[in-house]
């Protein structure tokens, strides 16, 4: 088994109707440290295939009809089953080395962002201080230097639910973070956020990669930031895989021949992907231990 | 933009011709009838004479002069069993709700560990709540003896079944997508269930849990007729020795602690929102 392999899947089916296959045959690997965006028009099964990948959907069992292909069907993460033969598996210590981003950012909505973010720990705290949700001062601060990493920290007591999209959108990252993820899966996280956080929410994953080795496999609909930040990209269409192979090459002639008159919704109406950056506050200095000490008091 | 498409495809199978409003005028009359026929059964059946209300009418002038003025001398012997009712409900809506949470989270179909324990807690909340706490109270007087103490019970289990029901429910119609990011994060069950599910549904749970004290108040001056103690054990007793006049007073008690405990458990319901 090869351990530089991130994510490993092997001719994964899955179909929620008889007959009906939303991914047909999918392979795909990521090696540590790579960036790889996954795009596809609605409906191409890039969410199945992520949540798949994430243990949230078991992929199809191995059927009788084409028994060679389907017996080879699985999916390791990180040099593990994350699921086989229809189970997912749910050990806890493979979970807390997967980060998991989604479209709707899914924080606890009526608590803190920072016990949002300490709540990344749980996974490595004893059963019953993480029950009681008895963070310490040092898992606080933990929490805290994340909370300063995304650039939210002032917003650290604040409930969940009274931000917008895209500071719940860096908080759910800060989790990330804070659970120590070596894998990050993003299911469309900028879907439902504005063009100003969308590039904010991509850049921290972007530093993150760079600079904290993270694997990220992150599915786009528009296919303007899989150029920008990502330098591989996997395109799927009908469940199928498409292209895999560097971002660069996907032109919009060379998108329209994959994708038809489909690909017409994979780009932005107006999205110049030059001058994105200039409109736009760089990403705040990370604040001191003394400035996060004093907010966390 | 996938639901514009959706809209799209089902809108055709609504069909508004004049056949349908013809079908639905038919199906209006019917309905009519059938609720003209209901009502007159249950005239039928209740045996309604309103003839002897009015002939009556003499009867019940003369226990109204008799319940008045209320003897407000008896506001003294009248505070203990008041506290005692109020303490009563207090009782039996904490123990329910403290019983009715665990049974909650077995009966939510979202959340249960097992299909075995799904059914087992429905039952137990469905059964809790199908015998009356009248009956509840009986049984529990047989069982421990006259006083607040059977009443405290009968009201903890009646609750469960009426908590635990709408308790599971909530639960059911909670957001589970959050629920499903904290499990991802490598949290234990016991610890997606107090971090997760609980301070999502905790101010809808304390909601309903005042609305059973409000109602339990109620309840628990019923029970006192069957012998399980507070200020209903009173009142049927200035009943049956005909004291009119102090049974107006303890309906006033009555009326005071329906009143203000309605009004704060409202209060503090809309606080909670």
């Amino acid at each position: 088994m090869t351990t530089d392999l991130v994510i490993d899947a092997k001719s994964v089916s899955k179909c929620y109707v008889r007959g009906v296959a939303v991914l047909d045959d999918v392979s795909l690997s990521l090696k540590r440290g790579e960036m790889v965006a996954l795009i596809g028009a609605s409906g191409s099964g890039k969410s199945t295939l992520i949540r798949s990948i994430a243990g949230l959907i078991p992929i199809d069992k191995p059927s009788a009809n084409g028994a060679d292909k389907a017996s080879a069907a699985r999916i390791h993460v990180l040099g593990q089953p994350i699921q086989s033969g229809g189970r997912i598996n749910c050990s806890r210590s493979l979970r807390a080395r997967i980060g998991v981003i989604f479209q709707q950012f899914n924080l606890v909505p009526r608590l803190s962002l920072l016990t949002n973010v300490c709540f990344g720990l749980l996974g490595r705290l004893p059963t019953a201080r993480g029950t009681l949700g008895r963070f310490s001062d040092d898992e606080k601060r933990i929490a805290m230097q994340a909370l300063a990493r995304v650039g939210i920290a002032e917003h650290a007591l604040r409930r969940a639910n009274d931000l917008s999209g895209g500071q719940q959108q860096r908080a759910a990252i800060a989790r990330s973070l804070v659970q120590g993820a070596e894998l990050l899966i993003a299911d469309e996280p900028i879907a439902s956020l504005d063009p100003a956080s969308s590039r904010r929410v991509m850049d921290l994953l972007a530093d993150m990669n760079r600079n904290d080795g993270l694997t990220v496999l992150v599915s786009l609909h528009q296919v303007e930031y899989a150029m920008k930040y990502c330098p591989r990209t996997i395109a799927l269409k009908d469940g199928k895989v498409a292209y895999d192979g560097p971002s660069s090459a996907l032109t919009p002639a060379f998108l329209n021949r994959i994708y038809g008159a489909e690909s017409e919704e994979l780009f932005l109406p107006s999205f110049d992907a030059g001058t994105v950056d200039d409109d736009l506050p760089p990403l705040p200095p990370r604040k001191s231990a003394f400035e996060i000490e004093r907010m966390s008091a | 933009m996938s639901a514009d498409i959706h809209l799209g495809r089902v809108k055709p199978t609504v069909s508004v011709g004049g056949w349908g409003s013809a079908l639905t005028a038919g199906i209006r009359i019917v309905g009519l009838l059938i609720a003209i026929l209901i009502i007159v059964q249950a005239l039928i059946v209740v045996e309604a004479r309103p003839q002897d209300l009015i002939s009556g009418i003499h009867g019940m002038a003369d226990i109204i002069r008799r319940s008045v003025p209320p003897d407000f001398s008896k506001l003294h012997d009248a505070l203990w069993p008041a506290l005692e009712t109020v303490d009563i409900a207090i009782f039996g809506t904490l123990a329910g709700v403290i019983m009715a949470v665990p049974l909650a989270v077995l009966a939510a179909a979202n959340v249960t560990p097992s299909r075995v324990m799904y059914y087992l807690a429905r039952g137990i909340i469905g059964f809790t709540r199908a015998v009356p706490d009248l009956v509840w109270a009986l049984f529990f007087v047989t069982a421990v003896g006259l006083g607040p103490f059977p009443g405290g019970l009968a009201l903890a289990v009646h609750s469960i079944g009426m908590l635990g029901r709408l308790f599971a429910e909530t639960i059911e119609h909670m957001d589970m997508a959050p629920i499903d990011a904290l499990s991802l994060t490598g949290a234990r069950r016991i610890q997606v269930f107090t971090h997760g599910i609980l301070p999502t549904v905790l101010t809808s749970l304390l909601g309903i849990s005042l609305y059973r004290l409000d109602e339990n108040i109620r309840s628990s001056l019923v029970l006192g007729f069957v012998g399980a103690g507070g200020i209903g054990f009173q009142l049927l007793t200035a009943m049956n020795l005909f004291q009119y006049r102090e049974v107006s007073l303890l309906l006033i008690v009555i009326f005071v602690i329906v009143v203000a405990v309605e009004r704060l458990s409202a209060l503090a319901r809309q606080r909670l929102a």
